[in-house]
C-alpha cells in the first residue's frame, strides 16, 4: 500500500506529531512518502520522498493553497491512502482533499483491521469500524493512538509550488495564556473533572494533589466553568502530560482529555460511573463518590 | 445578508448506547435527543451577528433527519433563526458525511447564502467533515474550529483553536463557511415569547432524495462498546476498603509511593 | 347620689357643632389620603379578592379583634395586642359617650351612662387607658432602648409614639382636672371607680378650682385636636396599617397554601410573563406593601436573611411599595435585585408568620418568572445545566432517562408498563431514582409496603421530574411540559392513589397539577405509613431511640402535616426532643425554591445552620422525610463538622428496621 503522510509545521517548527504518522505507516506496513508545508532547514529524517512546500511562501495555514499543492503531490505519488493527524490542521485540510478527489474520508482513526478503520464515536463511549468504499481514501489518525517512530534517514526532497490564489488570509498566532503550573514535567498529576460538581470542591482535589506531592490538573469543562484557570488544563487544547501517576477525579474521559494524559505511567481514575470512558485507559478505576473517597485517601496519605 | 445554519440532532451522550440490528450504528430506542452541542454555538453566533447588524440578515436553519429533528429546529428558531428547512431523511443514520454534505450543498447552491455556520463536528459521529465538505462543494472558502468570530464589511475574522492553547487568526471574504467550537460563545436560553414566536415561523420540508442521490463513500460496521484496556481493574465497595486497596496497588505498581 | 357625670362639663354643649365639623374634616382628610393610596394600588392588575365575602369578613373580625396573628410572636406582639385592645376600648368608650350625649339624651331622653353601668364603664376605660399607656411604654422601650436587630426606626415612629402618648396622657389629665373640681369633692365613692383619674385628680387638686377649669378646657381642645389629627394622618403614615393590615385579613387568599397562578401558555396575546414592572403585579401585591408594618418578623425567620444573603422578605415588599409610590416605571429586578430573588428558598416562613397576611413568595416567583421566561437568566450555570438536563432527560442530573427505573431492580415493585395492577403508584421522583443515598430510602419504603401487603408500581423510565424546582425558579414553560407528560402517562393507567416520598413531588402533584386537570389522590409516605400502622396493616417491633425531627417546609408549613410523621417515629420506639425551631416555625434545609440545583455562593450555609440546631438538642439522630432535606443535611453534617455526633436518617429507614417479621 502506498501512503502519503501529511506532516505538520507550526510557528517555524516541525511538529513532533509527524513522527506518529511514521508510526502509523510502519504499523500498517506501507511505503510512505511525506507532504510537508515547512522549511528545507528542518526536514524529518526518513527514507522516502518528501514533497516540500515552503511555508514562508505559502503560509502555515492556507487551506485552499495547501490543498492545491497536496493535489499535486497526490497526482505525482498516486497513493492509496493519504494520512493526516486529526488536529486543527488535519481536520481542516483532509475533507478539502477528499472532496477534490471525491474519495472516502475516515476521521480520527485509532486502529485498523484489514480495510476497516476503527474509530471512536458518541464521545468515545462507543467504537465502530469504517470502511472506505473508494479505492483511494483519506484518513486522519487520532493524536497519541499510534506510537511515534523516528526511523532516521534522508528523504528525497521534491519542492512543490503553485500560483493558485489564497482565499484566506492568515493574520497570526495568539499565544497560549501564561501558565503558573508546569504539568508537563510533573511526576504526579491529580486532576479534577466535571464530576466534582462545584467550584468549592476543587479544594478537595487540591488537598489530594498536595498529599501526593503532585500538581493539580483539570479537565476542560472545569476550566470552562471558571472553576480553575486554563493553566491547569490537561488535554488536547491544554497541556499533554506524561506523569508516573495520573489521578483522574470525576473525569469521564472525553477524547480530548484522554489525548492529553493517556501516556501517563499509571492511571488511577475515580468515578461514580463504572462505564465512563476513562475506564478504558485507567489502570485502576475506583467506582465511588469522589467526595467521600478522595478525602479518605487524602487522610491516609498525609 | 443571508445566513444558513446547519444543525444536527444527536442523542444525549449520557444515553445508554446499543448497536442496531446490523451494528452499523446505534439503536434509537431509549435515547434522549438534543441539538448537537457545537451546533448550538453555530446558531448562537449567527443570531448574534443578526443582532449586531440590527436584525437585517435572514437566518435559515437547516436540519436533516426524521421528524424528531423538528424539536432541534424549533429550538434554533426560538434562539432567533428566522425560518427553517427540514430535509426529511428517515434513514439519516446510514447517510455518511459525503452524502449529508451533498444534500446540504444541493439545497444551498442557488440560494446565495453569504455565510454558513456549522458545528465543528457532531457529538455522535465526530467526523468533523460535513462543514468543510459543504464549502468545498459550493466552492467557497471555509475555516474550522472557531473560538472567535467577527464580521465587518463582508470580511470574517475568525479565531481558530489550535493545539496547546495556541490560537490562530484568519480572515476570509464572504461568501464563506465557518465551523464552531466550544468556547466561541455561551448560547442563550430561549425566552418564552421567542419560543411562542418560533411556533409560527415557517418550516419548509424537503425530501433528501430529491436533493441528492450521491452514493455513500464509506461503510460502517461493528458499532460496539470498546474493549477495556487489559490491565484495567475496577474496584467497588466501601470507601475504607477502597482506600486500602488503592494504596496497596499504588505501592506495588508505581514508583511514586513508598 | 347618682353615679353619672355631666358630659361636656366645663366646655359646654356649644362645642358640639364645631367638634362634629372638625371630625368630618378629619375623616374627609383621611378618606382623601386613602384615595391617593387607592391610585397607587390601582396600578396593579385586576384580581378578585371580594368573593366569599361572609367568610372573608368573619376571618377579618377574628384576626383583627382577636389579634391572633399579632399575638403569635410574643416579642412586641403582646405589647401590641394589649395596646390595641386598650386603645380600642378607649375609642369605643369615647364613641359611647358621644352617642349618649349627642343622640340618646337629646333625641330620646335616655341615659345609659349611669348607675352601676357607669361605674364599670369608668373602671374599664380607666384600666384600658392604663394598659394602653403601659404597653406603649413597653413598645417604646423595645423600639428605642432595646433596639431589636433588624427593626428599622423611621421618623414616623417618633411622631406616632409621641402622638399616641400625648393623646393618652391628655385623656387622663382631662379626667383628673375634671374630677379634681367635681367628683373628688361631690362623689368621692364614684371617684374611686376611676382609679387612674383619681390619682391624677389628687395630684392636680393643688392647682385649685380657679386654675383647673381653664386647664381642663385647654387640654380638652388639645386632646380633641390630637384625636382628630390622629384620624387624618392614618393614610399618610405607618398608622395606615390600622386599615390596610386589617383589610389584608379580608383579602388574604382562600386557595390552598402554595397555590401559584398557572400561566396559559396557549394564550398568544400574552406579551409579558412574570413581573418586570409594578403594573405586572396585581393590585393586591401593591396593597400588600401598604399593609406591611415593617415588623421584620419575616426577616427574622428567613433562612436566607439569617445566613447573610441579600434577601429580606420585608425589604422586597418595601421595595415594591417604594417603586409603586415613587417611580412606577422603574424595573422591579433593579429595585429588588436578582441576587435577592434567587436567594429565596420559597420555604414560606415569611408568609406564615406575617401578621399582615402578606403574600411574599408569589411576588418573588412572579419576578423570577420574568427573569427566567423573559430574560433567559439563571442563578448560576449549574442551574442552567440542571434545567437543560430536565429538558433532555427529565432529571436534573443528566442521567439517561432510560435508566430512571434501574434503582428498583430486584425490589418488590412492578413497572407500570409491565404490570399496572397495583394498590399505589409510587412517584419516586428524581432523587429517589438517581441519588444513591435516596435510593436506599426508596428501597426501604418498598420494603415497608411489601410488609404491609401493599402492591406498588413505579413509572420507571416513563416518569419525569415533577417540575417543582424549575417552576419555583420561574420556568413555568418547562414545568408545564414535564407536568403534561407525567399527567398523560399516569392517566394511561388506572391509578387509584399516588404516594410520594418527596414533599416537593407531593405538593406539585396534589396541588399544582390540579390546575392541569389531574385529580388522582396523592399522599406523602409519612401519612401513608402512619395509616398502615394505625390500621394495623404494618406491625412494628419498637426499638427505643432518641431523635430530633425536622419539619420539611413543603410537608409542614405548606401542607400542615406535623403529627403523622412524629406518630410514626414514636410508634417505632422513638423519643422526640424538638429543636428550637419546629412545626410552623421550622427552618428550611436550604434546598427549596429550586435552590437544590444552585450553589450557595452568598453568605453562610443554611444547611449547616439547621444541622447545628439539630445538634443543639443533643440527640444522636436527625430524622427527616424529604430527599432534599436528607441530601442537604448529609452535606451539612460533613461541612459543619458534625460527623460522629449526629446522623441524619430518613423516616422510612427507621421504620423499615423495625418491621415485625
Amino acid at each position: 500500500m502506498k501512503l502519503l503522510l501529511v506532516g505538520e509545521y507550526r510557528e517555524g517548527r516541525l511538529l513532533d506529531i509527524t513522527a506518529e504518522l511514521m508510526g502509523f505507516a510502519a504499523a500498517i506496513g506501507g511505503e510512505a512518502s511525506l507532504f510537508l508545508v515547512g522549511s528545507a532547514e528542518e526536514v524529518p529524517a526518513f527514507n522516502g520522498t518528501l514533497y516540500l512546500v515552503d511555508a514562508k511562501v505559502y503560509g502555515e495555514y492556507n487551506p485552499e493553497v495547501h490543498k492545491q499543492l497536496l493535489l499535486k503531490a497526490v497526482q505525482e505519488e498516486n497513493p492509496d491512502l493519504v494520512v493526516f493527524v486529526h488536529s486543527s490542521y488535519g481536520w481542516d485540510l483532509a475533507p478539502r482533499l477528499a472532496a477534490s478527489l471525491k474519495v472516502a474520508q475516515v476521521s480520527e482513526v485509532i486502529g485498523f483491521a484489514g480495510n476497516a478503520y476503527e474509530v471512536g464515536c458518541c464521545n468515545a463511549k462507543m467504537h465502530r469500524n469504517v470502511t472506505p468504499l473508494t479505492s483511494k481514501a483519506v484518513i486522519t489518525i487520532q493524536a497519541g493512538a499510534f506510537p511515534a517512530l523516528q526511523e532516521g534517514g534522508t528523504p528525497v526532497v521534491k519542492v512543490l509550488s503553485t500560483d493558485v490564489a489564497s482565499t484566506t488570509e492568515f493574520v497570526g498566532y495568539e499565544p497560549a495564556e501564561a501558565r503558573d503550573v508546569n504539568l508537563a514535567k510533573a511526576e504526579i498529576v491529580v486532576s479534577a473533572g466535571r464530576g466534582i460538581g462545584k467550584k468549592e470542591n476543587i479544594e478537595v482535589i487540591r488537598s489530594l494533589a498536595k498529599a501526593f506531592g503532585g500538581e493539580l490538573g483539570a479537565s476542560r469543562p472545569v476550566v470552562d466553568a471558571g472553576w480553575i484557570d486554563h493553566g491547569h488544563q490537561v488535554g488536547s487544547t491544554g497541556q499533554t502530560v506524561t506523569p508516573k501517576l495520573y489521578v483522574a477525579c470525576g473525569i469521564s474521559g472525553s477524547i480530548q482529555h484522554l489525548a492529553g494524559m493517556k501516556k501517563s505511567g499509571f492511571i488511577l481514575a475515580i468515578n461514580k460511573d463504572k462505564d465512563a470512558p476513562i475506564g478504558e485507559v485507567a489502570d485502576v478505576l475506583v467506582v465511588a463518590d469522589l467526595l467521600q473517597f478522595v478525602p479518605a485517601l487524602t487522610a491516609k496519605l498525609s | 445578508m443571508k445566513i444558513l445554519v446547519c444543525i444536527k440532532q444527536v442523542p444525549d451522550m449520557e444515553s445508554p448506547f446499543r448497536p442496531n440490528g446490523s451494528a452499523t450504528w446505534f439503536d434509537e430506542s431509549d435515547l434522549a435527543f438534543r441539538m448537537n452541542e457545537y451546533d448550538e454555538y453555530a446558531v448562537e453566533e449567527a443570531v448574534r451577528l443578526k443582532e449586531q447588524l440590527g436584525g437585517e440578515p435572514e437566518i435559515t436553519v437547516l436540519s436533516i433527519g426524521p421528524d424528531r429533528v423538528i424539536e432541534a429546529i424549533k429550538k434554533a428558531l426560538a434562539i432567533g433563526c428566522d425560518r427553517a428547512v427540514h430535509i426529511l431523511e428517515p434513514e439519516v443514520a446510514s447517510r455518511e458525511p459525503w452524502q449529508i454534505a451533498s444534500i446540504i450543498a444541493a439545497y444551498a447552491r442557488d440560494k446565495q447564502f453569504d455565510l454558513l455556520f456549522t458545528g465543528m463536528q457532531s457529538q455522535d459521529r465526530g467526523s468533523a467533515q460535513v462543514g468543510v465538505l459543504v464549502a468545498e462543494l459550493l466552492g467557497i472558502p471555509s475555516t474550522t474550529t472557531l473560538v472567535g468570530f467577527a464580521w465587518a464589511d463582508g470580511v470574517v475574522t475568525a479565531t481558530r483553536e489550535l493545539e496547546g492553547g495556541v490560537k490562530g487568526k484568519v480572515r476570509l471574504r464572504t461568501p464563506a463557511l465557518v465551523t464552531c467550537q466550544l468556547g466561541l460563545n455561551s448560547p442563550r436560553y430561549p425566552t418564552l415569547p421567542n419560543i411562542m414566536k418560533a411556533r409560527k415561523k415557517e418550516i419548509t420540508t424537503l425530501q433528501a432524495g430529491e436533493l441528492s442521490s450521491e452514493k455513500p463513500l464509506t461503510g460502517s460496521a461493528a458499532f460496539r462498546h470498546p474493549e477495556k484496556k487489559g490491565s484495567g481493574v475496577v474496584l467497588e465497595g466501601s470507601v475504607d476498603e477502597l482506600v486500602e486497596k488503592v494504596l496497596v496497588i499504588l505501592k506495588d505498581k508505581t514508583a511514586v509511593l513508598r | 347620689m347618682d353615679a353619672t357625670r355631666e358630659i361636656y362639663w366645663n366646655v359646654g354643649h356649644g362645642v358640639v357643632a364645631v367638634m362634629y365639623l372638625l371630625t368630618i374634616a378629619a375623616v374627609s382628610g383621611a378618606a382623601f389620603g386613602f384615595k391617593e393610596r387607592l391610585e397607587i394600588w390601582r396600578q396593579g392588575k385586576p384580581l378578585d379578592r371580594f368573593d366569599r365575602r361572609g367568610d372573608r369578613a368573619q376571618r377579618m373580625l377574628a384576626t383583627v379583634f382577636g389579634q391572633t396573628r399579632v399575638f403569635r410572636v410574643k416579642d412586641g406582639g403582646v405589647f401590641h395586642s394589649l395596646f390595641f385592645w386598650g386603645f380600642l376600648t378607649l375609642l369605643a368608650g369615647t364613641m359611647l359617650i358621644m352617642v349618649q350625649a349627642d343622640f340618646l339624651l337629646p333625641l330620646f331622653r335616655v341615659t345609659i351612662l349611669k348607675g352601676n353601668f357607669y361605674r364599670y364603664f369608668s373602671l374599664v376605660l380607666d384600666l384600658a387607658g392604663l394598659v394602653a399607656i403601659v404597653m406603649l411604654g413597653g413598645l417604646f422601650v423595645r423600639r428605642f432602648l432595646i433596639k431589636p436587630k433588624g427593626l428599622e426606626t423611621v421618623a414616623d415612629d417618633y411622631r406616632i409614639h409621641a402622638l399616641l402618648f400625648t393623646i393618652l396622657i391628655t385623656g387622663f389629665l382631662i379626667e383628673g382636672s375634671r374630677m379634681a373640681v367635681t367628683e373628688l369633692k361631690q362623689n368621692p365613692d364614684l371617684a374611686l371607680w376611676s382609679p387612674v383619674g383619681y390619682v391624677f385628680a389628687q395630684a392636680l387638686s393643688s392647682l385649685g378650682d380657679g386654675a383647673l377649669p381653664g386647664l381642663h378646657k385647654v387640654l380638652w381642645w388639645f386632646h380633641l385636636l390630637l384625636g382628630l389629627g390622629f384620624i387624618s394622618v392614618i393614610p399618610r403614615t405607618k398608622l395606615r396599617h390600622i386599615l390596610t393590615t386589617s383589610g389584608n385579613s379580608f383579602l388574604a387568599p382562600f386557595e390552598p397554601k402554595g397555590t401559584i397562578g398557572t400561566i396559559n401558555l396557549e394564550d398568544e396575546s400574552i406579551e409579558q410573563f412574570g413581573a418586570s414592572k409594578i403594573t405586572d403585579l396585581t393590585w393586591k401585591d401593591l396593597f400588600d406593601s401598604d399593609a406591611c408594618t415593617s415588623c421584620k418578623r419575616c426577616q427574622d425567620r428567613c433562612p436566607a436573611y439569617s445566613t447573610d444573603k441579600p434577601l429580606s422578605p420585608m425589604k422586597v415588599i418595601k421595595a415594591i411599595g417604594s417603586v409603586a409610590e415613587t417611580s412606577p416605571k422603574k424595573g422591579l429586578v433593579e429595585a429588588v435585585t436578582a441576587d435577592a430573588l434567587w436567594s429565596c428558598t420559597t420555604c414560606g416562613a415569611c408568609q406564615d408568620i406575617c401578621p399582615a397576611n402578606i403574600e411574599h413568595v408569589n411576588k418573588i416567583l412572579e419576578m423570577r418568572r420574568n427573569l427566567t421566561l423573559m430574560e433567559g437568566e439563571f442563578p448560576g450555570d449549574e442551574v442552567r445545566t440542571a434545567t437543560s438536563n430536565i429538558e433532555v432527560n427529565g432529571n436534573p442530573f443528566g442521567m439517561a432517562y432510560a435508566s430512571r427505573g434501574d434503582w428498583a431492580k430486584g425490589l418488590p415493585v412492578s413497572i407500570m408498563q409491565e404490570n399496572s395492577d397495583v394498590d399505589i403508584l409510587y412517584f419516586a421522583g428524581c432523587y429517589a431514582s438517581f441519588d444513591r443515598r435516596n435510593r436506599e430510602v426508596a428501597a426501604k419504603f418498598l420494603r415497608i409496603c411489601a410488609a404491609a401487603g401493599v402492591k406498588v408500581g413505579i413509572l420507571g423510565k416513563e416518569e419525569k421530574c415533577c417540575g417543582e424546582p424549575v417552576r419555583k425558579l420561574g420556568n413555568e414553560y418547562l414545568y408545564q411540559m414535564v407536568a403534561a407528560e407525567n399527567i398523560e402517562t399516569i392517566k394511561g393507567y388506572k391509578v387509584k392513589r399516588i404516594v410520594t416520598t418527596c414533599p416537593h413531588c407531593f405538593n406539585t402533584l396534589s396541588r399544582d397539577y390540579r390546575d392541569l386537570k389531574f385529580d388522582v389522590p396523592v399522599e406523602h409516605y409519612s401519612t401513608f405509613i402512619n395509616r398502615l400502622i394505625v390500621e394495623k396493616r404494618l406491625k412494628l417491633k419498637p426499638e427505643p431511640f432518641e431523635f430530633t425531627y425536622h419539619d420539611s417546609c413543603y410537608l409542614g408549613r405548606y401542607k400542615d402535616i406535623f403529627e403523622e410523621p412524629r406518630a410514626v417515629l414514636k410508634s417505632a420506639g422513638g423519643k422526640l426532643t424538638e429543636m428550637s425551631r419546629s412545626g410552623y416555625d421550622s427552618f428550611c434545609c436550604s434546598a427549596g425554591g429550586g435552590r437544590i440545583f444552585a450553589e450557595e455562593k452568598l453568605g453562610s450555609r443554611i444547611n449547616v445552620k439547621r444541622v447545628a440546631m439539630a445538634s443543639e438538642t443533643g440527640m444522636p439522630i436527625l430524622a427527616s422525610n424529604c430527599p432534599f432535606c436528607l441530601t442537604m443535611f448529609e452535606d451539612g453534617i460533613k461541612t459543619g463538622g458534625f460527623e460522629g455526633k449526629l446522623k441524619v436518617r430518613d423516616l422510612a429507614e427507621i421504620v423499615a428496621e423495625r418491621i415485625e417479621k
